[in-house]
Order: C-alpha cells, then structure tokens, then sequence
C-alpha cells in the first residue's frame, strides 16, 4: 500500500510540473509527458480497500471490477476491531474500507470524519447454524420461538457447545454476545453500559467451544471436530450456507434466526481518500450494478440489495426482527473487557522463548522483549486489550538455548478487588522484568522445548480443566541442538491423547525456518506467525483471538 | 432567506403549489395576480437593463481591443461558466443526468459538483478556492450555508429549486395496526394519513408494537418509533426534529430558546433510543427498502425518495406511505455563493425543461398537474393536495434544538 502511496506523489508531483512547465516558455520533452501521464493513469486506477477477514471470499471481484471499470481493486484483510482502528487513528493508507459492519466506526466522531462517502453493498445477518440431528434434543423444532435466551439455556445446560469468532475481535462474536443481552434485559430500544445482565453472558459462554479469530480456521476445525466437540456454528448467514453446501460437513446445518435478535451486516463500501472520489464511484456502481450482485448472491449467499438480483438465489422468507444496534462505547468496552477479564475460559499458556547467541544479531532481542512488554504493558486501544495478558490468566516463561532452561510462573489474579487490581499490576511488571533480563547466548534446541513444553501443559491440563491451554514459541533459527523435526515428530506422537488440543503457535523471526515451524503448528492445531512481515504486537493480537 | 425582489417574485409565481399550502396557516398574502403582475413587470425591468448593459459593455471592449468580460448574471450567453460546487446526494443524479448537463452545455454553464453530506456544507464555506455554490438536501442546512456565508462576509443566494414532503415509508401490516389503533386512515390503496401528535405522544410513551390493539401483524418488543438518519448530519432528521417539535408544543411551530431547549431534550431522546442512525441520507432509506419490515418499520424520508425508486423498478406490494398530518415539506435550495453562479440557480429553478427532468427523480415542482402525472407512471399512489402543512420553526430555534440535541446525543 505504501506503494500506491508513493506513486500517486509522483503522479501528483508530475502533474504539478507539468501544469507549471506548461505555463513557462520551454514546455517539458514529449518523453516527459509520457511518463508522467502513464504514471498518473496508474494511481489514478488503482483503489487500495482494507477489508473484513469475512471479505475473503470476494476476492475474484478483483479481476472483475478491473474487466468492468478499468480500476485495479487490491485488498487487504483485517479484523473488524483491528480494522476500525486503523481507520479511526487515519493509520491506513488505503483508499476505501469495505467493512462487515462499520457501525463501530461511523457511531464515532473521528470515524464519520475519516469517511468521505458510503454504500451498501449486501446484506447477511448472524444466524445459528445446528447439527441437524441436535434441532430435536435442543427441543428446538419451532424456529420461530428459538431466541437468544434458548441459545443461552442451551449453552448453559451443555447441549449446544458452538464455534463463533471471537468476540473481541469479530463483528459476529460481539453481536452473538450483543442478542444475549438484549433478550435477557427485553429491552425495547437501544441498549446501554448498564443493561449488561452478566449471568445471561456468563451463561452464554458456557456454550463457547471452539474459539478462533478468522471464520476459515474456524470452519477447518468445525470440519473436525463436530458431532465431537461442537454441535452448532454461529456466523453469517452467508456462511453458514456456504458450509453446508461445500459438502464437507458430517451433516448439514439448520440455521435458526433469533427471534427479535438479528443483527444484519449491510457491508458499506466507504470512501476514504478524497483524490479518490472517481475511481470511488465506478467501482459502487459496478459492485451494486446486475452483474456484480448476482454474481455475489450466487457466489458468496450473501443477499443482494439491488432488488434485480433478488431472484439469483432464494434466501429463507420470514420477518427478521433487527436489534437496534447500540453506539454506546461504554456498551463495547464493558462487554468486551468482561469477556476477556471475566467470561472467557481464562488462558494458559507457556512461551517458549529462543535465547540462542544468534538472537542477539539485529534488533532481535529487543524486538522480543519490547513485544512482551507491550503484553504485559497497558496498551488501551480497542484491540491493546486483546493483546494484553488479562485477569485469572497463567503463564511459563521457557527459555532454551543448547538445552532448555527452567519454566518461570506467573499468574495474574481475578479482577475482583481493589487489592486484585493492585497484585495484577505487580504481576505485570514482574513480567517485563523478566522480559528485560533475558540473556541470549548458544545453539537452537527448539524442538526438544516445544515438546517440554507441551508435555507440561498436558499435564496442567490434566489438573485443571478450567482453562484454555496453549504454546507459544519464539524462534530466529533452525533447531540445532536435541531432536531434529522427524524426532520432533515421533516424541509428540508418544505424548498423551489430550495433549492434542493444545496448540502450538510459532512466530518466526530472523533465519527461522519458516516451513518446518508451519508444519509444527499444523500438527498441532495452532498457526504459524512471521514477525518479519507482522510486527510483534499485531502477531500477539492475533494469537490471542485464537486462544 | 435573502435575495432581491424580482428573484422572490420568481420564485413565488413558481411555487404557487407550496404558497398555496402555506397560506392555510399564513395570515398575510398578497392578491396572487398582484404578484402575478409585479413579476412580470421585474422581469421586463432586469431584461432592458442587461440589454442595455450588456450592449454597453461589448461596445466599450470591442473599442479597446479586449475580449468582453462580464460580470452581470443572467447573461453569460458569450463565454461558459465553469462552476465548482458541493452537492448533496439527493441531487447528484440530477446532475450526472445527460440531458441536465446538455442543457446546462447549451446555456454555457459548466458544472463540477461533489457530492458532501449537507451538513458537512457550511463549515467548507470559508476555504481558500472554496465552492461557487451549495446545493444541499434541503432547507435547514441550506439555512446554514447561508448563515455561514453572511458570516464569512459573503454574498448567499438562495433559489428554490424543488420541493417535496416528509413522509413515512411503510408497510401494510404497520399501517394496519396504526389504523386500529386510531392513528391512521387511508386516504388511497397503499395511503395513509397518519396523526402526528398521537404518533409522536405514542413514541413518547415508549409503546411496544405488542401492546398495541390488533398487533398479531407485528407483535414485536420494539419500541414504536420512526427511524431517522442522524439528526447531527443530516436534513431529513433535523425535519423530523422540526415536526416533532410541533406536536410536543401543542401544535405550536416554537419560537423562544427556552421553549425550543425543554422540547429538544425531549427529541434527543426520539433519537437515542433509536441506536445507531446512518449518517447519509440514503441510509435510512436503503435499510427501508432493502431489510425491511424487521428493521424499519417507519422510516421518516423524503417523498422523492420513494417516488424516484418507483420510478426504477416495481414496488413491494406491501410498501406504503404515510403523509402525516400536519408534515413539512422540505425546499431543495440552491445556495449561490458569488455573482457568477447565480446564472446555474436562474436556470434551475426557471427553467421549464430542467423542472421536469426533476420530476424523473421525484421531486415536486410547480406543475402539480405534471407530479401527479409521473406518480401514477411509477404506479405509486402519493397524496397530491397536501393540505396540512406547518413551517419549520426559524433558523435560531432550529441551531438551538439541533445544538442541544448533539450535546444529549454525546452524554
């Protein structure tokens, strides 16, 4: 994106000295001219678009708005807190934002000044998509008595164990929690800070089973584990109809729309940089024009809102009774800080920190501690709190290097007291003390530390139930010490059963190589970051919206 | 509002239809053929002294050798007037019309619009290079433009170009319910009057859709309420601010600041309760239109909102529209921020072929013969006669009520 950036600077520079030449008496060379022209027709077609992770799958509209209106679309994904953010601070440089839901964005001053023009462009609303052959153990047989509050009986009795993005991070997530809210207070208009009703959310959550930040992974893993571990799936319509039609579900699932709880993602395509008002419009009224929409009703089940494509796929009918939605900040943060500091199944995890010599070339070692730093930090943007370690969760520091060094416990208590609030602080600086200490010297036993480590969380595990479990490991090399990736391999087969839900995230900086800590994650269910791309804090968000 | 006399007259004569509903309640008016009589006489006055003007002028240049320069408006017939200007999108299809760019090509007018929320309008009045013109939604923020303007020691002048009512998007079953309840009476299929004081007493109550009698249609927690766009930003909201504002004062148009403060805090909360409310004009609409029912159940818009969709494509069957009683009719006023961008309000709100290009998108203008005649092309029923029409209250009280609702707003 920065290159776009910089481009148009040179188109715009041009173009200022051509107009200046022009009025002088020795115009520019033809040659000149040409250069500066071709490259001003090349910002001038292009339209750089932060979008939702959810937009992935429109990916195609790349290729097809360039054949339709000449302009180059480039996308790029994020969540939508994360993406409300970098537009809000004006820290993107992208052209337009293309948002599942930008009521986040456009219910703040600072965000209705960051956008110059909007559009909706489709429609789908957050359904609850169920096993089939759960509907009748639910008692759920009349969809149109199935409301929030069912959902949240359901979870809390433990027949319906669901996967849904996380809602810190995802518009779906939030909203889930949002209709549980709403019909538990049966509030009739917008809802504020003071009607969240705890135990509904608390109740809810009991239900939450398979947490994750992007709906690809989520589908991966639904893939796998329902009618094990998970019964239903919580996300768009759009979604949850593509599932079912990608044959790769056990059985299919029936979508329930919360009575009285919808809340509809209208996608509005937004203008941000002025300069771009041409390419702007060419591009909405090619994405709201007949081809567009019916290729996106028929492609990605999301409903058209050109009432020409309504026909392409038929949508199921009925009233949907739409939540108001609520700009309340005081709303937001109090759901989303209760969720993490007190909702959430409390996270255990061990990082598993590289010491070897070669971490001190460049600025890793710095890079390293400055990023748990900023975890054990106060970072207070929407998505800092994400990042940040929260209330009740356990933490062991496990440096290697030649060999693997001795684990180092934190805990951060319940935020429940004054004096609580007081001991997390503490807890927190210890924490980056002991970032601030690390000493970096040696070989690259990595793999001999990734399986210390999970042998140790499988048997915490084993103790205690109650959390979500989970390895970190931070690397700049390729193991060279202890065991090798097949024995890697063969000591994690031997591990116990359980150990299989714990997940291995790995981030990659420096030489690390990057295929081999991909494989590592894959086995184990985790995902593999490279901080050489994502700065620190961002892979942190990340991981932490999977945990 | 400004402008000179002869630009009144025009304006006048052309919008006898809005005059008309206004003299219901207005007490002073002059004897139309009066009017009628002056108008003509102006127009002949202006037309002999350009003329004359005119003839002087190219006389003294094309003596000295120069190209004429002219700075009178009205007559540009010589040279093409490039205009840059902000408009609202109520108005930019209007003017992205081929047939409205050829013929404003033909009278050597230029137009580069873009398109900002009305609202947005009058804090860009003082930029360096600024627009020639504003063309908002609608006569609340062209107030402001203008009001901006005087204080930025510039010359504004307002020309009405179009005019339409505020209504209520609807829906059958809505409908029914507010009939049963005493609220509506249908005027024609797919027409209700709706009673402003009791719907707006009903919002105030804060009545569910289910308690109401015969609600089976829609027997639903919401609160009733009408959905707006967000009062902050945009025209409409801030019409429906001014018609809430009657029926809370016991059908009074408010004319004191105390008055006006105790009534808006009684507004924000009309707004509040709704949640969040799109900031653009067509959001509101576009939620009508493409969520429905489930969403918006009363969706306060422009009648040219509903009458230019029609015109594109067939209708729900089950959409309908509420006139309420009495309602407001919002000006689409063209605000000309220097001498030569009078000549483009001229022409927009004289000219008889660019009126009826506005009929295509909905709009009223002084043919009521002509409305009538595109409404029935789209098969939508509209209530022609209008004969319960209140003003909105006058600029200050407006300022007032909009500034302390944005501050209820933010707490």
């Amino acid at each position: 994106m920065k290159n776009i950036f910089h481009v148009s600077w040179v188109a715009l520079l041009a173009a200022l000295l051509l107009s200046a030449c022009g009025k002088s008496s020795s115009p520019p060379s033809v040659a000149d001219k040409t250069v500066a022209a071709a490259e001003q027709q090349a910002a001038q077609n292009t339209l750089s678009v932060l979008a939702t992770s959810d937009l992935r799958d429109v990916q195609p509209l790349e290729e097809m708005v360039r054949k339709a209106t000449g302009v180059t679309l480039k996308f790029t994904f994020g969540g939508t807190m994360e993406s409300t953010e970098q537009v809000l601070s004006g820290k993107t440089t992208a052209d337009a934002a293309w948002f599942a839901n930008a009521k986040y964005l456009l219910s703040d001053p600072a965000g209705q000044a960051r956008v110059k023009l909007q559009e909706k462009i489709m429609l789908s609303p957050i359904v609850v998509g169920v096993s089939e052959s759960e509907v009748a153990k639910l008692g759920w047989t009349d969809a149109s008595r199935v409301t929030w509050k069912s959902v949240a009986d359901a979870a809390k009795s433990g027949k319906l164990k669901y996967a849904l993005s996380n809602p810190a991070t995802s518009n779906q997530g939030y909203m889930a929690l949002v209709g549980v809210v709403a019909a538990s207070t049966q509030k009739a208009d917008a809802l504020t800070a003071a009607d969240i009703d705890r135990k509904a959310v608390a109740d809810f959550l009991r239900g939450y089973k398979l947490v994750g930040d992007n709906s690809t992974y989520l589908a991966e893993k639904f893939i796998e584990q329902q009618g094990v571990y998970v019964n239903a799936f919580i996300n768009y319509e759009s979604w949850l109809m593509s599932m079912n039609q990608s044959g790769k579900l056990k059985e299919p699932l029936k979508l329930f729309y919360p009575r009285e709880g919808i809340a509809t993602a209208d996608y509005p395509f937004m203008l941000l940089a002025e300069n771009k008002r041409g390419e702007y419009q060419k591009v909405v009224d090619y994405l709201k024009g007949d081809e567009a929409q019916t290729w996106l009703a028929r492609t990605t089940l999301r409903r058209p809102v050109n009432a020409a494509a309504a026909n392409a796929v038929t949508f199921p009918t009925g009233t949907l009774i739409e939540l108001p939605f609520s700009p309340d900040r005081g709303l937001a943060d109090g759901l989303i800080d209760a969720y993490l500091n007190e909702f959430r199944k409390p996270i255990a995890s061990t990082f598993v920190l590289d010491t070897s010599g070669s971490m001190n070339g460049g600025s890793r070692r710095a890079d390293l501690i400055t990023a748990l730093h900023s975890v054990a930090g106060a970072d207070a943007s929407l998505t800092g709190r994400l990042a940040r370690l929260s209330s009740r969760e356990r933490i062991w520091m496990l440096p290697f290097s030649d060999r693997v060094g001795a684990p180092t416990y934190f805990e951060l208590p319940p935020a429940t007291t004054a004096a609580n609030a007081q001991k997390k602080t503490e807890v927190l600086g210890e924490v980056r003390d002991y970032a601030t200490a690390l000493q970096m010297r040696g070989g690259t036993a990595l793999y001999d530390a990734i399986i210390d480590a999970l042998t140790q969380m499988s048997v915490e595990q084993a103790k205690n139930r109650s959390y979500q479990y989970s390895v970190i490991a931070f690397t700049d090399g390729e193991s060279n010490q202890g065991r090798n990736l097949a024995q890697f391999k063969e000591a994690y087969a031997a591990l116990p059963e359980d150990v299989r839900s714990i997940p291995v995230f790995t981030v990659a900086f420096g030489e690390a190589s990057v295929s081999a800590l991909k494989e590592i994650s894959k086995m184990t269910g985790g995902r593999s970051f490279d901080a050489r791309t994502t700065p620190l804090p961002a892979v942190f968000k990340e991981i932490r919206a999977y945990q | 509002m400004g402008g000179e006399p002869g630009q009144l007259a025009i304006r006048r004569t052309q919008f006898r239809v809005i005059i008309q509903a206004y003299n219901t309640t207005a007490t002073n008016c002059m004897n139309r053929s009066v009017k009628a009589l002056i108008t003509v006489g102006l127009l002949i006055l202006l037309g002999g002294v350009t003329f004359w003007a005119l003839r002087g002028t190219q006389q003294d240049q094309i003596a000295s050798g120069q190209a004429p320069t002219l700075n009178l408006p009205g007559l540009r017939a010589m040279q093409t007037v490039e205009l840059s200007g902000l408009i609202a999108l109520d108005v930019e299809p209007f003017f992205k019309d081929p047939r409205v760019i050829k013929l404003l090509t033909d009278n050597n007018v230029k137009v580069n619009p873009t398109r900002v929320g009305s609202r947005d309008m009058a804090a860009r009045i003082a930029l360096v290079g600024g627009p020639d013109f504003m063309f908002p939604s609608g006569i609340v923020a062209a107030n402001q433009v203008t009001d901006a303007a005087k204080r930025a020691n510039m010359n504004a002048t307002q020309y009405t170009v179009f005019f339409t009512p505020m209504v209520i998007a609807s829906w059958q079953p809505i409908a029914g319910i507010l009939q049963a309840n005493g609220l509506a009476v249908p005027l024609q299929p797919s027409v209700y009057s709706v009673d402003t004081s009791k719907l707006v007493a009903m919002m105030q109550e804060k009545k569910r859709w289910k308690e109401l009698k015969s609600a089976q249609a829609y027997d639903v927690n919401k609160s009733v309420l009408i959905s707006t766009t967000d009062v902050r930003k945009s025209n409409s909201a801030a019409m429906f601010m001014a018609l809430a504002a009657y029926a809370l004062n016991n059908n009074e148009v408010p004319s004191d600041r105390t008055t006006a403060e105790a009534l808006a805090k009684k507004i924000a909360d009309l707004f509040k309760r709704q949640g969040y409310q799109e900031n653009y004009v067509n959001g509101n609409f576009d939620d009508y239109t493409s969520i429905g029912i489930g969403k918006t159940p009363l969706a306060f818009i422009y009648e040219n909102q509903m009458l230019s969709y029609a015109l594109a494509r067939p209708l729900q069957a089950d959409m309908v529209l509420l006139y309420p009683r009495p309602t407001i009719v919002n000006k689409v006023v063209y605000v000309a921020l220097n001498e030569k961008s009078k000549r483009l309000g001229e022409l927009l709100s004289t000219s008889p072929e660019l009126q009826a290009i506005g009929l295509d998108y909905g709009f009223r203008i002084a043919d009521s013969a002509a409305f009538s005649q595109k409404a029935q092309s789209a098969k939508l029923s509209v209530d022609e006669k209008l004969n319960n029409l209140i003003d909105p209250p006058s600029f200050e009280i407006m300022s007032t009520m909009i500034d302390a609702i944005t501050r209820e707003m933010s707490q």
